[in-house]
Parts: structure tokens; C-alpha cells; sequence
């Protein structure tokens, strides 16, 4: 029967049961787009739809198609798949929606459809099974892959790949990866491995547990040891779970939810003992709070996720709640803030960093248009959309003020994107993580560090 | 062309088309594309359209226009698709000429307090941009955050502040215009505010995208108002909501807002994204605002709160900083949407009544609700009597849709009866169509279809709107029965 024969005129009140074309596992949550009365305000927070200005690349015309699936008028073929996956998952539609419908929910529980349906095949395949099943949820295998990229900047093949030209037959967006990526230092969960709680300065307040992300300890353990720092010096002792992994994110946004639950389960598992799982990665924050989706029809992982996710909190929202010492130090710096889609959108954490920043003494806050617009990182989707993500990076760089010397946010994703696009636009800002300025002031004051 | 290269259709007219704009991304044709075409704000009635394109320039429309006109084929334009009475939905298989790509502010005349702008440009982002200048553009309907301006035009927009300041048509004072043979017109004069001869600016505006296609347009900006201030006021009685309302505006003051909103549309915004912690037991809150001159601003509300207070009012209060009067205001605007955290569906309706026949009026619609067992809200311009009847609804009850529609259309009824009419500011479109008889006859209707004929004679712009086809009242009865029966 074709789309026109349908009869999509008198029959807006289809039997969602008896046509709906999804596969019975991980059936979307018909309840969710049930709450879209399709009024359209949601639009002009849609960075694909800006972009686009098409309504299937818009977070009512995305849910319109979800719902249309399960009305029996599209098929899970290419015309979904290609909407659903160019959405940046950046939540923004959720801030912005009067009836608090779960787009980004409903988005990931389209892409799990479609991945049952279409699984990835040749080179796609092959690169998406070897970064989300081969990698992120292997540490020992990812912390080669850092010992590999710090071999890559240290034996000066970096330079070599630079100079002799090997670098020009990468593609573009591997090529901007490639000049930003930050010096590989050692993981701290590999640094802490042999301790057990890592002692807060002076006198304890609270024991807290770190999930310390996967690719964020590779690339990132700079930004760890800060947040170690910063919460051992306001009286946290902080343990480090060794059996922790990835949260996930990734692997959900792609539609891979069988490993999500997976890695889930792992982590549910290793922070049973914990009464606060500190976060500093905005999208692996988000993930963690949003575990109990991933079991609809498991009431027991469901009712453990649960317990779980409330224990969760960022690092930012954890220092505002608990307090902290203000730092007496001056960082003479001005600073502008751009708010990670995951923290502000998924999480709701908007003023606590900010409040963080301008209680460090000679910050310079200037204020960034739509700062919490999306940079284009979106977990992968910078290496899987390399052109959408192109074009809305650079309308986030359009935003970031000239004259600020650094960009400060909450995640990692973020940063790297963030950095590519101070690079391809000739900026000189410095991209930095929160944490890492307030624990610059403290090292400051202590007399110890350059910044 | 490259990008015409990965045109996939045989249909002659498809590549025509796609000639046009540059083919590539600036059309769409496969039939799974265009299902998020198949309805606008309106979605009780689905149909395809044919393409959908996306013209980047005046040029380009007028292409597009001469090749629908010439080839016969049903076009219309569309804009960001918020429209609530379905003014944008193909019911012809049309061509949807989608102006969302032409969203450029043209250029901004502080002295001569003027704008112009592309048709797809956001109503908001006109203010957000000339908001440090001090300046705004006052029709703000609540769809603001996304609605362009010259789909502001096309329904000829309200907005809570209409009351003041008037609506759409009092803000624009010149449109560029492809007419539906593609040629393109200039109306109004650079700097002149009314030319002589017949008021075309006033015809074009409010035509529901039936006159024209509306390509540039130069809109007034206003100086923002030196103070502001906005009250809440909360009533146990809805008719002594509705006697405040009247005692305000005779008491001599214009404010420049006056909302209202009932129990039913409070458990609804305080069940969505923005609640303020409205008492859930209450009958009625007003919001109320007046603006202008600093002097006698607080003498206004003092009356204000005097007539408030002689109404039995149970709590009412002056929001205290931008913040509060931010939020008070989401809450407002968001009312629409939010109905979707307390039904699957809304249909809403768009009357205008005498505002004395308030409480007549609500107790008509909640008989109503109570004979078809279908809840219904009402958000209520109540200073300028313009009440927005919400029916809730679920469209996968069957017969529920068509419950709903019936229910919709006798709420208009009663506005038409008591001496008002069907809608305000959200246009007739395909919704309202037969209700136009409650205001018009039929040589009335048959008039107006005459004006259209002038500008489009063969009716290929967005056909099948605005006015009741003759003997097309029978056919959709026989429609919702049949849809009824099986």
C-alpha cells in the first residue's frame, strides 16, 4: 500500500497498535510523543533546523516521523534513520518544549530501532564496532590506544605525520582532531589504582566516589587530577572504583542499547557502595542520571538504576550544594562560558559553574550569546556528521567574544570541538574546563603552579 | 548542476522545480520527506504535498509562482508551520513554497522608526535585535519564539499586547509581494504612512496566503515603553475575574495587556515546563500589565489593585524584578503547548466576544464540555474579548477527534450568537471554514471570494481555505458520520 493511499487524511486516530512498524524489542515509549500537540515551539532551538530549516531535521518533525513509524506510514528504512541520526541529541528542544516532552529520549529509542533494523554495514560498521564494542567499553584497551597517541606525540611521529604530508590524505575532520588533541598523560585511575580513598586535605566531610570516563582519562586525566584535587582540598575523600567503565552514552546514542545496558549494569555494580557518584563529563553526567531508561522492562535493573541514578551529581552542582572554599588568589583572566548541552539542557545545571568562576578573584566573566547553543561535538557526532557539525561550530564560534582569553565549560566533548573551531578560525582562546580554573587559584594560592 | 544530479524523479515538473532553487537540499519530493509536511499547528487534517521548496530569494519565488501559474500545478507558502487553524496544510498537493530560508533582517531605520525583513524571519528576533537600541516590535503572539513575520502577516497576528498596541496590520508599512501569476509588486511607500487609493496593505494582510506570496517586508518598530509593571490577581469566581476586566478598562486605563486564564488552563501550565505555583483551586488568574511614561504608572496599579480587590479578589500581586515578570509570562505563552502535559491532543479555538459576555459565554462552553464529556480550557485575551476555548482530546479514542471538532465549532457558535465572531488572531484556514456562515452569508462569503478572484483568478494559491466551498457543509456532516460509523 503507498504513503498517499494511506489515507493519512481521515485517519489521524490510528490504531498505534495493530500498524505500527517497530520491532517489539525496545519499543519506543508511544506515552512520550503522546505529550507533543505539535505547536512548533521548539523550533528555532533545533541547530539542524536552523541549519536545514526542514521540518524532518526539527525535534517536532523528528517526532512526528517516531510516531508516524508507529502509525504504520514510514518504515524504519533510510528517510527515518537519516533525521533521527542528524539530530545532535543536544536536548535544547527539551528546554524549550511547553509540554516537557522527552525528545531526546524518544531519539534514542528511535536509533535503537533503527540499528535492529539496519544494522551498520562496510566501513561504518567497521568503524563503529571497533570504537563502541572494541574500545570505550575495554579500558586496558583504551589506555593502549593513550599509551599509542602519547607514543604518536612523543617519538615525534606527530611531527613526522605533520611534515612529510601523510597528514593531507586524512580527511578534514580528522585532520582538525589530530592539531587539537591535548598532551596524553597518564589516566588517574591508573595513578590511584593502589589506594583506596584518596584523603581529603584536613578534615573529611563526606566520602565521594569519581567515575572518572573513559576517554576523559586518556585525554583528559589533567582535568581529573583537577577535580581530585579540588574535592580532596574541600574535605571530600574521593575513591576510585576500579571496576568502573563507560557510561554508555555513546553506545545509546548510537542506538547500540544491548552494550549501553551492558556497561550500565557494570557501572550500577561498581558504585553499589557509594553515596555520591561525582561527575565531570556533562554528557557521561546525563547518561548515568537517565540509566533507569534503559530498563523499561526489567524491573529489577530498572529499580536498582534508579536508586543509582540519584546519586549521581556533576562536580560543579556538587561543590555549589556542599560548599567550598573561595580561592584568595587572583586569576587575572577574562573569561567567557559556554554551557555544555548536557549539563544545561539534560542536566539543568546552569548558574552553579558559573557561580564557581566568578567566585575565583580577578575572573572577568563576559557574557556569550546563546551560550547554550550547541558546539557540534555531540559525543561522535563530530566524527559521524562532520559536516552538519562543521556548519554549527561555526555558528558557535560566531558567539564566542573576541576578546576573551579562555572558554570554560564542563565537558570534554565540548573542548575538543571547542578547540577545533578557536584553530580553523584563528582564535587564540585557551579551552578550559571548570574545575581546572578553580584548582589553578587554589595551586595559586598555595604558591605553586604558573597560571 | 551538481546538485541536480542527485535528483532521483522522473516527474518532469519535480526537476522543473528543482531547477529552480538549485535543486540539491532546496527541495524535497520523496514521499517519507514530506510527511513532516502533512499538517502546520493544525493537525487534525494530514495531507502530502507534492515538494516542498526552499527559495533563497524574491527572484526565485517568482520563478517558482510563474512555474506552478503557467503549469497549473495547487502552490502555497509556508512558514514556520506554527499556525493553528491549518492554513498551511496541502490540501491539493500542493507545492509548499517554504519561505523559512529567507530570514534575513534587511536592514533597520532607527530615525525613521522603521524594519525590513524577510518573510522567514523570527517575530522575536526582531525585537532580540534592536532590543540594546531600545527599540521592540510590538505583535507578540505567543508563538513569537518561532513564528516568522511573514506568517504574522499571512493570519494577520495578535498577541497578548494587541490591546495596546494593536495587531499585525498596525505594524506593517510595506510588503514586497509575488502575485500568484509570479509577477512581483511593491505596496506602501518608503516613509509614507498611508498612500492614497484603496488600503491594499490592509487586504494583503490577514489574506491567509490567498492574495499572494509576501517576500520583504517593512514593519514599524516601536520605542520601548520608559516603565512596565505587571500584575497577578487570583479569583475564586470567574465572573468576578470577568467584572474586574470591565471595571479596569472603563476605570480609563489601557493596559497593555489583560490575560486571563481558568482552572482548567491553570492545571495545565502548572503541569508543564514553566510553573509559577498558581493555587490550583482557584476559578480565574489575571495577568495584567501597563506600560508607557514613568509618571502614573503606580497610580495605575493602585487602581488596579483597587478594582481587583472590590472584586473579591483572593490574592493579587506586582511582580518584583524582570525576573518574576519573565516567568509569569512563559507561563502565559507556553499556555498552548502546555496542554499537551495534561491531553495527547488539543484542538483550540479562537472566538471573540463582547467582554461582558464572559461569564454567559464560559458557562455555555462548560455545558458543552459537559454534553460531549470532553474537558475544555480557556485562555482568554480578555481585555481586547478574545477567548481561546482549548478542547482536549485523544485522537486515538476513535471518535473522539471528530467529538472534539464538533465541540470546537459549537463554542463558536455561542461567541457568534452572543454578538461576536469566530476568530481573532488565528485565522479560519481550513478549521473555520464552514463556521464563517455563523458571521456571513452567503452573498457575503460570495462577495469576499470575488476580491480573490482579482488576485487569483485560477485559485492555485492555497485553494480550499478561508471560505466555505458552496454545498461543502453537507459533505464534511456526511464526512464525520461516515468517519464516525466505521
Amino acid at each position: 500500500m503507498s504513503l498517499r493511499e494511506m489515507d493519512l487524511n481521515q485517519n489521524p486516530a490510528c490504531a498505534t497498535n495493530t500498524l505500527s512498524n517497530y520491532l517489539p524489542k525496545d519499543h519506543p515509549d508511544e506515552n512520550k510523543w503522546a505529550d507533543c500537540v505539535h505547536c512548533g515551539m521548539c523550533l528555532e532551538s533545533c541547530p539542524t533546523y536552523e541549519i536545514t530549516g526542514q521540518e524532518q531535521h526539527s525535534p517536532r518533525g523528528r517526532v512526528h516521523l517516531i510516531k508516524s513509524v508507529a502509525e504504520g506510514k514510514l518504515e524504519l528504512n533510510e528517510f527515518f534513520s537519516d533525521p533521527v541520526f542528524a539530530c545532535l541529541d543536544c536536548r535544547a528542544c527539551t528546554t524549550a518544549c511547553p509540554a516537557d516532552v522527552d525528545v531526546g529520549g524518544l531519539i534514542e529509542e528511535a536509533r535503537g530501532q533503527v540499528r535492529q533494523a539496519m544494522p551498520l554495514t562496510g566501513w561504518q560498521g567497521t568503524v563503529s564496532k571497533l570504537f563502541l564494542k572494541g574500545i570505550f567499553p575495554k579500558q586496558t584497551r583504551l589506555n593502549k590506544l593513550g599509551s599509542l597517541l602519547k607514543f604518536y606525540q612523543k617519538s615525534g611521529m606527530q611531527t613526522a605525520v605533520r611534515k612529510t604530508g601523510l597528514i593531507k590524505i586524512m580527511p578534514d575532520h580528522l585532520v582538525e582532531m589530530e592539531s587539537i588533541m591535548p598532551e596524553v598523560k597518564t589516566p588517574v585511575k591508573e595513578k590511584y589504582k593502589n589506594e583506596k580513598v584518596i584523603k581529603a586535605k584536613g578534615e573529611a566531610k563526606q566520602e565521594v566516589a569519581f567515575l572518572t570516563g573513559c576517554i576523559m582519562d586518556v585525554m583528559f586525566s589533567d582535568i581529573n587530577q583537577a577535580t581530585i584535587n579540588v574535592l580532596t582540598r574541600n574535605g571530600n575523600d574521593v575513591s576510585i572504583p576500579q571496576n568502573q567503565g563507560c557510561c554508555g552514552a555513546l553506545h545509546v546514542h548510537a542506538g547500540d542499547r544491548d552494550t549501553g545496558r551492558e556497561l550500565a549494569k557494570k557501572n550500577i555494580e561498581a558504585f553499589k557502595d557509594a553515596d555520591k557518584v561525582i561527575v565531570n563529563a556533562a554528557g557521561c553526567g546525563c547518561m548515568l542520571k537517565e540509566y533507569p531508561e534503559l530498563f523499561p522492562d526489567d524491573p529489577e535493573w530498572h529499580d536498582k538504576a534508579e536508586e543509582f541514578s540519584k546519586k549521581v551529581e556533576d562536580i560543579s552542582k556538587h561543590l555549589h550544594d556542599t560548599g567550598y572554599e573561595k580561592p584568595k588568589a587572583e586569576l587575572k583572566k577574562r573569561i567567557t562560558y559556554h554551557d555544555a548541552c548536557h549539563l544545561a539542557h539534560g542536566q539543568g545545571i546552569r548558574q552553579e559553574p558559573r557561580d564557581i568562576l566568578l567566585d575565583i578573584p580577578g575572573v572577568d566573566m563576559v557574557h556569550m550569546p546563546n551560550s547554550d547553543r550547541c558546539c557540534g561535538s555531540a559525543g561522535i557526532y563530530n566524527i559521524t556528521n562532520p559536516e552538519m557539525a562543521g556548519a554549527v561550530l561555526e555558528n558557535k564560534m560566531q558567539s564566542v567574544p573576541e576578546d576573551v582569553e579562555m572558554i570554560s565549560m564542563g565537558n570534554p566533548g565540548c573542548m575538543l570541538q571547542m578547540a577545533i573551531g578557536v584553530q580553523k578560525y584563528g582564535r587564540n582562546q585557551k579551552v578550559v574546563h571548570t574545575v581546572q580554573l578553580l584548582d589553578w587559584a587554589y595551586q595559586k594560592e598555595d604558591g605553586k603552579g604558573d597560571q | 548542476m551538481a546538485a541536480l544530479k542527485t535528483i532521483k524523479s522522473k516527474d518532469k515538473h519535480i526537476l522543473e522545480l528543482a531547477a529552480i532553487v538549485g535543486g540539491g537540499r532546496s527541495i524535497l519530493y520523496q514521499k517519507e520527506d514530506l510527511l513532516a509536511y502533512d499538517c502546520d499547528g493544525f493537525t487534525i487534517h494530514k495531507h502530502l504535498p507534492k515538494a516542498v521548496v526552499f527559495p533563497k530569494n524574491t527572484q526565485e519565488v517568482a520563478s517558482l509562482v510563474k512555474y506552478c501559474h503557467e503549469n497549473e500545478l495547487p502552490f502555497l507558502a509556508r512558514g514556520a508551520g506554527t499556525g493553528l487553524s491549518g492554513g498551511a496544510i496541502p490540501l491539493n498537493e500542493e507545492v509548499i513554497i517554504s519561505m523559512v530560508r529567507m530570514k534575513r533582517l534587511l536592514s533597520v531605520d532607527m530615525e525613521n522608526r522603521r524594519a525590513v525583513v524577510e518573510p522567514g524571519f523570527v517575530n522575536l528576533k526582531l525585537t532580540n535585535s534592536i532590543s540594546d537600541k531600545g527599540y521592540y516590535y510590538a505583535p507578540d503572539p505567543s508563538s513569537q519564539y518561532c513564528c516568522t513575520i511573514g506568517g504574522n502577516v499571512a493570519e494577520n497576528a495578535g498577541g497578548a499586547h494587541c490591546l495596546k498596541y494593536g495587531v499585525t496590520t498596525n505594524h506593517i508599512l510595506g510588503l514586497e509581494v509575488v502575485m500568484p501569476n509570479g509577477d512581483i509588486i511593491d505596496i506602501g511607500k518608503d516613509g509614507v504612512a498611508d498612500e492614497p487609493g484603496y488600503d491594499l496593505l490592509g487586504l494583503i494582510t490577514g489574506s491567509e496566503g490567498t492574495l499572494g506570496i509576501v517576500t520583504k517586508i517593512v514593519v514599524r518598530i516601536l520605542k520601548n515603553p520608559e516603565a512596565k509593571q505587571t500584575v497577578l490577581a487570583y479569583f475564586d469566581k470567574v465572573s468576578d475575574g470577568s467584572q474586574a476586566v470591565s471595571d479596569i478598562i472603563s476605570s480609563g486605563i489601557v493596559p497593555a495587556a489583560l490575560e486571563m486564564m481558568d482552572k482548567t488552563a491553570i492545571e495545565g501550565v502548572e503541569a508543564a515546563a514553566f510553573p509559577v505555583g498558581h493555587p490550583k483551586d482557584i476559578d480565574a488568574v489575571l495577568l495584567i500589565e501597563v506600560d508607557g511614561i514613568s509618571a502614573g504608572i503606580d497610580e495605575q496599579i493602585e487602581e488596579i489593585l483597587k478594582v481587583c480587590r472590590n472584586r473579591n479578589v483572593r490574592e493579587v500581586k506586582v511582580a518584583q524584578d524582570e525576573a518574576e515578570r519573565g516567568r509569569w509570562w512563559a507561563n502565559r505563552k507556553t499556555g498552548f503547548g502546555a496542554m499537551g502535559a495534561i491531553s495527547p491532543d488539543y484542538l483550540v479555538q479562537d472566538g471573540v466576544i463582547p467582554r461582558s459576555k464572559l461569564p454567559v459565554v464560559l458557562d455555555r462552553i462548560n455545558q458543552i464540555s459537559d454534553e460531549y464529556g470532553l474537558r475544555i480550557a480557556n485562555i482568554f485575551h480578555a481585555g481586547d474579548g478574545n477567548l481561546h476555548p482549548l478542547v482536549l482530546f485523544d485522537a486515538r479514542v476513535p471518535g473522539e477527534t471528530e467529538k472534539a471538532l464538533e465541540a470546537g465549532s459549537l463554542c463558536l457558535k455561542v461567541c457568534a450568537d452572543v454578538g461576536g465572531t469566530i476568530t481573532g488572531e488565528h485565522g479560519v484556514g481550513i478549521e473555520k471554514r464552514e463556521e464563517m456562515r455563523f458571521v456571513f452569508t452567503e452573498e457575503e462569503i460570495a462577495a469576499q471570494t470575488d476580491v480573490r478572484e482579482v488576485f487569483n483568478p485560477k485559485n492555485l494559491l492555497n485553494a480550499g481555505k478561508l471560505f466555505p466551498s458552496p454545498g461543502r457543509c453537507v459533505e464534511v456532516k456526511k464526512e464525520m458520520k461516515a468517519a464516525q460509523t466505521s
